[in-house]
């Protein structure tokens, strides 16, 4: 930059060249003279000129201005608002040597003035910086009220179907375009000085969401949000309003406000989700149904197959009845996979939680799927010492998921181990929880790198060997994954460390043992969960109270046979839901469980357990239906039942169920 | 789940040792629920099983013969209800073709499809499906019959019948 004098010295030599006339008038003269209250500076920023305009304007003395430093003026004095706006304009009229503005710079008892701040540039040198206040009258002001240049004003102008509008730093509406007396039903002389609060409910405005939404917006740059906003007219619109905030030279001015209606968006939305949810529902009854339809003669086939494949074949005969079996088999399993995949996508697959041993059920897949390892391959199971044996969980899922992992383990499996190892950790979140992670090595065929991301998508399969086919749908392990989130859990998949095959894991939160509290110990390791399930409830079976409700005579008598070989020793029968309100009436707090029938004439049985329910009386009562699908249990749990078990009633489903809610 | 379990079927043992007459009924008898009425007999007798099996020919034919009797009154919600009652026992004892002839009826006397899915406006049509329906279960039923009674005949003494 120049010295002060050396500036000043070239610009007279300029001055006396190109003027030679003998009592010219110096155009230096035009800054002392100009009507324009003017203030220059050179590049250190020290004043080298001040207008007699200015000097009236300030009240000041040319002595005391000149050679000062522009910091060390009053900024009402030149007139800046501050002097970090007034520093923020001069930084950028030297930065971008264009013409600065800065507004709203009020002068003590005077209208508000504006400083127009004008850099001086000779090539790439900067000279001057001149000062100008502007007085702004009333009406440029409200015309101006912008640094929205023309265009950007015509833009927002001619825009209807958002309300873009300003806010001054309170909050109080300072412009207002037609989009927005369209969408919001106020003209802009009614707004225009309101708190926009006014566009929010009573709720949103007792709890001061609007001031909050100016808080956020402030911190954070920007504020979206998607609410109910109200028109005039008191009518609501769903809104996305985004808040924006304005600076100028570092000062805070006021908002951008753009507001959008969705109204009509999100009714689309709510139909197009119903719509999926329709048919969601629709696939999954389908689904439901034709898996019955498929699965009835599939059984009927399979147990055909095996009657045929005793009645002597010769081998080439008898390896064709083995295909035929293997393919079946196959089928049932997609069958069975499209099932649960569906009811787990359409979020129709509930848990059960029950007691459970990790231990006996992971002897139970082992045993179950011992009879598929190839020869030479060893299947062993690893729990960690002192794991929990009794915890809540659903043992019928970490059962599915395990046998998933371990049967796939050894499906690929040629040569070498599969090894099942389980530990379990308390739930960082809830003390009374624990994390069951349960993982499957296997020294098979591993994953391929380019299959890792797609394991766990439905129907896909990386398996394609040319010496030897793998069946499956691809479902397996996307079902895995949907089981294991639905117990808060998640599955994963790693290199086996020993350099050979896969590691798959999964985890799941259970319930701790103190949550069950229960006298008996648990069972020796080794022993099938049914079995140990069946022992204790004969144990506490004679004990227990049971009302059976069913009016069909048949089915009556099966299930009281039932009943007794379970170890049910005290069964009284109604035959319909009247005779069991009575029975429960006279009785009220003898019976433990109620076996209940849904259909039956005189009263059905959800009529009765709703009057047993307004008796005040909450034993568990289970329905026995021959509708099983899973929508139906759930309407009934629904109506004050609280299980339900599908006919014909199986005896291992009876006990299982009876276990649940009688055994602890 | 796992597509892996092609030689369970192999495996499960129970299905082998079953008598080849009831083997042979394996189209209209579900056999894993028809065991589970077996296994509830003491020792080398089918005292109950049988007393079951002879209860439900008892129950099926009165009911057959009220659902005659319904159909010429046009009573649709009367054969549902008989229907849906038989259906019931006949599931239970594992009659899986009596059943479903059953579960139509149900769903036909309801005003419905045969899947109970959809609605089934014309009466004319409905009578005229449980009509058929019925002489189907009546047929179904018939032939379940002479098997079981067959059958409890060779296994258990002499049974009174028809």
């Amino acid at each position: 930059m120049f010295l002060d004098g050396r500036l000043s010295a070239v610009s007279l030599d300029e001055k006396h060249a190109k003027a030679p006339r003998p009592t010219p008038p110096t155009l230096s003269s035009i800054f002392r003279l100009t009507p324009i209250p003017t203030i220059v500076l050179d590049p250190s920023m020290t004043i080298v000129e001040v207008s007699d305009s200015h000097l009236a304007l300030s009240g000041k003395s040319r002595d005391s201005l000149l050679h000062a430093s522009i910091g060390d003026v009053e900024p009402a004095a030149i007139p800046a608002p501050n002097l970090p706006t007034l520093y923020g304009a001069l930084r950028a009229a030297c930065s971008t040597r264009e013409v600065q503005l800065v507004k709203e710079a009020v002068s003590p008892g005077k209208a508000p003035d504006s400083l127009r701040v004008t850099p001086i540039f000779d090539e790439s040198a900067l000279i001057y910086l001149v000062l100008e206040a502007h007085r702004v009258t009333e009406g440029s002001a409200h015309n101006q009220h912008g640094y929205l240049n023309e265009t950007y004003k015509i833009l927002v102008d001619t825009v209807k179907d958002y309300a873009i509008f300003m806010l001054d730093p309170h909050g109080n509406i300072a412009t207002w375009n037609p989009g927005a007396s369209l969408l919001k039903g106020y003209t802009a002389e009614e707004i225009i000085g309101k708190h926009f609060s006014v566009f929010y409910g009573p709720e949103d405005r007792a709890t001061g969401k609007p001031s909050k939404a100016l808080a956020v917006s402030m911190r954070e740059g920007r504020m979206e949000d998607e609410g109910w906003r109200y028109r005039r007219d008191g009518s609501r619109f769903w809104a996305n309003v985004l808040i924006t905030p304005i600076h100028q030279f570092g000062q805070h001015v006021g908002f951008v406000k753009v507001t959008r209606d969705l109204t009509e968006r999100k009714e689309a939305e709510a139909r197009m989700i119903a719509a999926f949810e329709e048919s969601s529902r629709l696939k999954t009854d389908f689904l439901a149904n034709i898996s019955h339809e498929i699965r009835t003669p599939m059984n009927g086939m399979q147990m055909a197959m095996t009657m045929l494949a005793d009645t002597g074949l010769t081998p080439q005969q008898r390896e064709h009845a083995a295909i035929i079996e293997d393919s079946m088999s196959v089928l049932l399993q997609i069958v069975n996979d499209v099932l649960d995949y569906s009811k787990l996508s359409s979020g129709a697959f509930s848990l059960h939680t029950d007691v459970l041993d990790v231990n006996d059920l992971v002897g139970a897949v082992i045993r179950n799927c011992r009879s598929s390892l190839k020869e030479g391959v060893d299947l062993t199971a690893d729990v960690a010492p002192g794991f929990p044996s009794r915890l809540r969980g659903d043992p019928l899922r970490y059962r599915q998921v395990l046998h998933n992992l371990v049967s796939n383990a050894v499906k690929f499996t040629e040569d070498g181990h599969i090894r099942i190892s389980a530990s379990c950790r308390p739930d960082d979140q809830d003390p009374t929880c624990y994390i069951v992670k349960t993982a499957v090595a296997d020294t098979g065929i591993g994953v391929p790198d380019n299959a890792i991301n797609t394991l766990f998508t439905p129907f896909s399969r990386f398996a394609h060997s040319p010496t030897r086919q793998y069946q499956g749908t691809g479902l397996g392990l996307s079902i895995c994954q949907s089981l294991a989130e639905l117990m808060d859990g998640a599955v994963g998949y790693a290199p086996n460390p020993e350099g050979r095959g896969s590691v798959f894991w999964f985890t799941a939160k259970m319930g701790g043992p103190s949550t069950a509290s229960s006298p008996k110990t648990g069972s020796s390791a080794g022993a099938p969960p049914a079995r140990h399930i069946a022992d204790e409830m004969r144990t506490i079976a004679p004990h227990k109270h049971v009302l059976l409700v069913e009016d069909n005579m048949v089915n009556h008598m099966v299930m009281l046979k039932l009943l007794h070989s379970l170890g049910f020793e005290r069964v009284d029968s109604a035959w319909n839901g009247e005779e069991a309100v009575t029975m429960i009436k006279k009785k009220p707090l003898s019976y433990d469980v109620v076996l209940m029938d849904v259909a039956m004439p005189v009263m059905d049985g959800v009529k009765a357990t709703e009057q047993v329910r307004e008796m005040g009386l909450q034993m568990p009562i289970i329905a026995l239906t021959g509708n099983a699908m899973q929508g139906d249990a759930e309407s009934y749990v629904a109506q004050g039942m609280n299980d339900c078990i599908g006919k014909p009633v199986q005896r291992e489903h009876l006990l299982n169920t009876l276990w649940k809610w009688t055994g602890t | 789940m796992a597509p892996t379990e092609t030689t369970k079927a192999k495996e499960e043992p129970a299905k082998t040792t079953k008598p080849r007459t009831l083997a042979d009924m394996a189209d209209s008898i579900d056999l894993a629920t028809f065991d589970q009425i077996l296994e509830m007999d003491e020792e080398g007798e089918h005292d109950f099983s049988q007393g079951i099996v002879y209860g439900f020919f008892e129950q099926a034919e009165n009911t057959f013969t009220q659902m005659e009797i319904a159909l010429k009154e046009t009573n649709l919600g009367e054969l549902s209800s008989l229907g849906h009652f038989l259906k019931g026992s006949s599931a239970t004892i594992g009659l899986t073709k009596v059943k479903d002839a059953c579960e139509k009826i149900q769903h036909y006397g309801a005003g419905k499809d045969e899947t109970g899915n959809n609605d089934e406006p014309d009466l004319e049509v409905t009578l005229d499906k449980i009509k058929k329906t019925l002489e189907t279960a009546k047929r179904d039923y018939k032939e379940v019959e002479a098997s079981l009674r067959e059958y409890f005949g060779d296994a258990a003494e002499p049974a009174s019948s028809s």
